[in-house]
C-alpha cells in the first residue's frame, strides 16, 4: 500500500463522518424523548447539543479543504472526499432539524397534548433514528442494497407524517388543540426531511461505489398524490 | 462600471459532463493501431496495443516506468527505426495509410509527425536559424521571417524573444528553450506533434505555459503525449491510455501492454480496470 498519508487522511475523515452520524443520531433519539414526555430542559439539552453537531461539521468541512488540497486525490478516493462532504452537510441540516422540533416542543407544550399526535411524531422520531442508523451503516460497507432500503423506510415516514397531518384536521374546532397541532405539523415536517436526508446519504453511498449520480427517488416525478 | 462576468455555458456544460468519448470517437482518424508489438533484439518490450487517436485531441499515455509507453509513443513517427535491434510488428495506419509500408519516406513522416523530448534539444544556432533550419533543408517556399514569426508566435514565444532573433537558443531559459523546439517542429508544418515527456525538466510556470500551449495547438494540430505526470495528463489530455507492466511468473521478463484507454475523464473518476485505478489513485506496487 502506498499513499500512506492519503490513506490516513481519508481514514480521519472517513471516522469523523461516522462519529458526526452518531452524535446526530442520539440528537434525534434525544428530541424524540423530549417529544413524547414533553420535557422541556431535555429539549434545551437537544438545542445546546447541536453546538456539537456544527462544531464537527466544521472540522469535516476543513479536513476536505485540506485533503483537496494536498493529496488532489481521484476516482473512488475523490468520490469518498466528495461523498464525505455532502454527508456532512446532510448531517448537519438533520441536527438543525432536531433544534426546531426541540423549540416547537417547548413553544408548544403549555397548550396541551393529543397523545394520538404525539404517538405519531415519536413514531416518526424512532424511525428516522433507525434511518440515520442505517445510512451510517451502509455508508461505512459500502452496501448499495441496504443503502436502497432507505427509500422503502422513507416511505414508511412519510405515511407517519400524512397521518399526524390528518390527525390535526380533526381539531378544528377546538382553537387550542389546532394551534397545538399546527405546531406538530411543523414538527413532523422536520422529522419528515430528516428521513429525506438520510435517503441522499444513502445515495452518496451509492455514487462512492458505482460512480453514478442518481437519486433513489424523484421527487418532482412522483406519480403518489400529495396527500 | 462593472461588468459583467461572461459565462460560457458550452463550457459550463462540458465540465459537468466531461468530454464524450464518443464525440471525439466522432473526429477524424488520424492514427490507427492494431495489434502492435515491439521487440528490441527479440525480447517483447510491447505486445497487443490497439488504439485510435482522433484529430484535434490531445491523446496521453500514461503508466510506470518499463509500460512501454515511449517505446509506443516512438512508433507514430518509426523513431524506431533508428535502434539497432529493433522491430515493430502489427499495423499503424495514418490517415488510412500504412505507416510502416515500403514507400513510405520515414523523413516525410517525420515532416508530417513532429516530435518533442524531454529535454529541450535546440541546436547550438541562433533562435531564427533553430526555427529556419527545418524549411530550409525541406526548401519550403514563401517568406521565411514569416514563417519564424508564425512558429513562434504559435507557440506563444515570439513577445519573448521578437528582439533577439539573433542571439543564440543556449541563452534561452528551459522552459523557453522547450517552446522554442515545438516552434520548430511547427515550423515545417506538420499534422501532428508528439511530445515525450516534455515538461518533465521544467519548473512549474514553464509547465503550465506549455500545457497552455497544448490546449491552443490542439485547435489545429493532433496532440500526443506521454507524462509520467498523471495530473498533467488529467489536465491536459481527452483522452488516456494507461499501460502497465506484465511481469512473467518467473518475474523475469517483462513487457509493456495497454490497460485501458478512454475519455480522460472517466479514467481519472471511473476507471473500468482495477490496475487502473489503482495507478490513478496511487495504490500501484
Amino acid at each position: 500500500m502506498m499513499r500512506v498519508e492519503l490513506q490516513a487522511d481519508l481514514d480521519a475523515l472517513e471516522a469523523g463522518f461516522q462519529e458526526t452520524g452518531e452524535i446526530v443520531v442520539r440528537a434525534i433519539r434525544g428530541v424524540t424523548d423530549a417529544l413524547r414526555t414533553q420535557d422541556v430542559e431535555l429539549c434545551d439539552e437537544v438545542i445546546a447539543f447541536d453546538d456539537e453537531v456544527d462544531q464537527r461539521y466544521l472540522a469535516l468541512e476543513k479536513q476536505v479543504e485540506l485533503t483537496l488540497a494536498r493529496q488532489t486525490p481521484v476516482a473512488t478516493d475523490l468520490r469518498l472526499v466528495l461523498a464525505i462532504l455532502h454527508n456532512a452537510l446532510h448531517l448537519e441540516r438533520m441536527g438543525d432539524q432536531c433544534v426546531t422540533i426541540a423549540k416547537l416542543t417547548k413553544l408548544s407544550s403549555h397548550l396541551g397534548t393529543q397523545s394520538a399526535v404525539v404517538e405519531g411524531l415519536a413514531d416518526m422520531g424512532e424511525r428516522c433514528d433507525e434511518m440515520v442508523k442505517v445510512a451510517l451503516n451502509a455508508f461505512a460497507t459500502r452496501d448499495v442494497e441496504q443503502a436502497r432500503t432507505l427509500h422503502q423506510l422513507d416511505e414508511l415516514v412519510d405515511n407517519a407524517n400524512r397521518q399526524v397531518f390528518h390527525e390535526v384536521l380533526g381539531y378544528a374546532d377546538n382553537p387550542d388543540a389546532l394551534e397545538w397541532g399546527m405546531r406538530q405539523i411543523t414538527a413532523a415536517r422536520c422529522f419528515e426531511r430528516i428521513g429525506d436526508n438520510a435517503v441522499d446519504i444513502g445515495e452518496q453511498t451509492a455514487f462512492l461505489v458505482t460512480g453514478e449520480l442518481t437519486e433513489f427517488t424523484d421527487a418532482s416525478h412522483d406519480p403518489r398524490p400529495l396527500r | 462600471m462593472e461588468t459583467q462576468p461572461h459565462i460560457d455555458s458550452s463550457r459550463i456544460a462540458e465540465v459537468a459532463q466531461g468530454i464524450d468519448r464518443s464525440e471525439i470517437e466522432g473526429r477524424e482518424k488520424v492514427f490507427s493501431v492494431r495489434e502492435l508489438a515491439v521487440s528490441y533484439n527479440g525480447k517483447v518490450a510491447l505486445e497487443d496495443v490497439a488504439l485510435d487517436v482522433h484529430r484535434n485531441t490531445v491523446t496521453a499515455f500514461i503508466g510506470p516506468s518499463g509500460c512501454g509507453k515511449s517505446t509506443f509513443i516512438r512508433c507514430f513517427n518509426r523513431m524506431n527505426d533508428l535502434i539497432p535491434g529493433a522491430k515493430v510488428h502489427g499495423s499503424v495506419l495514418y490517415h488510412g495509410e500504412d505507416l510502416y509500408g515500403r514507400n513510405v519516406d520515414p523523413v516525410e513522416i517525420r515532416r508530417r509527425i513532429g516530435m518533442v523530448f524531454q529535454k529541450p534539444n535546440p541546436f547550438p544556432k541562433s533562435i531564427y536559424d533553430n526555427i529556419a533550419f527545418g524549411p530550409r533543408v525541406l526548401g519550403m517556399k514563401g517568406s521565411m521571417d514569416d514563417r519564424v514569426e508564425g512558429a513562434l508566435r504559435h507557440a506563444a514565444l515570439w513577445d519573448e524573444v521578437k528582439g533577439r532573433l539573433k542571439d543564440n537558443a543556449l541563452g534561452l531559459s528551459g522552459g523557453q528553450q522547450q517552446r522554442l523546439c515545438i516552434a520548430r517542429a511547427l515550423a515545417v508544418e506538420p499534422d501532428v506533434i508528439l511530445m515525450d515527456e516534455p515538461a518533465s525538466a521544467l519548473d512549474p510556470i514553464s509547465t503550465t505555459r506549455i500545457e497552455d500551449l497544448m490546449h491552443e495547438l490542439k485547435k489545429d494540430y493532433t496532440i500526443v503525449i506521454v507524462t509520467h505526470n498523471m495530473q498533467q495528463a488529467a489536465r491536459v489530455a481527452d483522452m488516456t491510455a494507461f499501460f502497465s507492466v506484465l511481469v512473467d511468473d518467473e518475474g523475469a521478463a517483462r513487457k509493456g501492454i495497454l490497460v485501458e484507454y478512454d475519455a480522460t475523464t472517466k479514467i481519472f473518476t471511473t476507471p473500468s480496470d482495477k490496475r487502473t485505478e489503482d495507478y490513478v489513485t496511487g495504490r500501484f506496487g
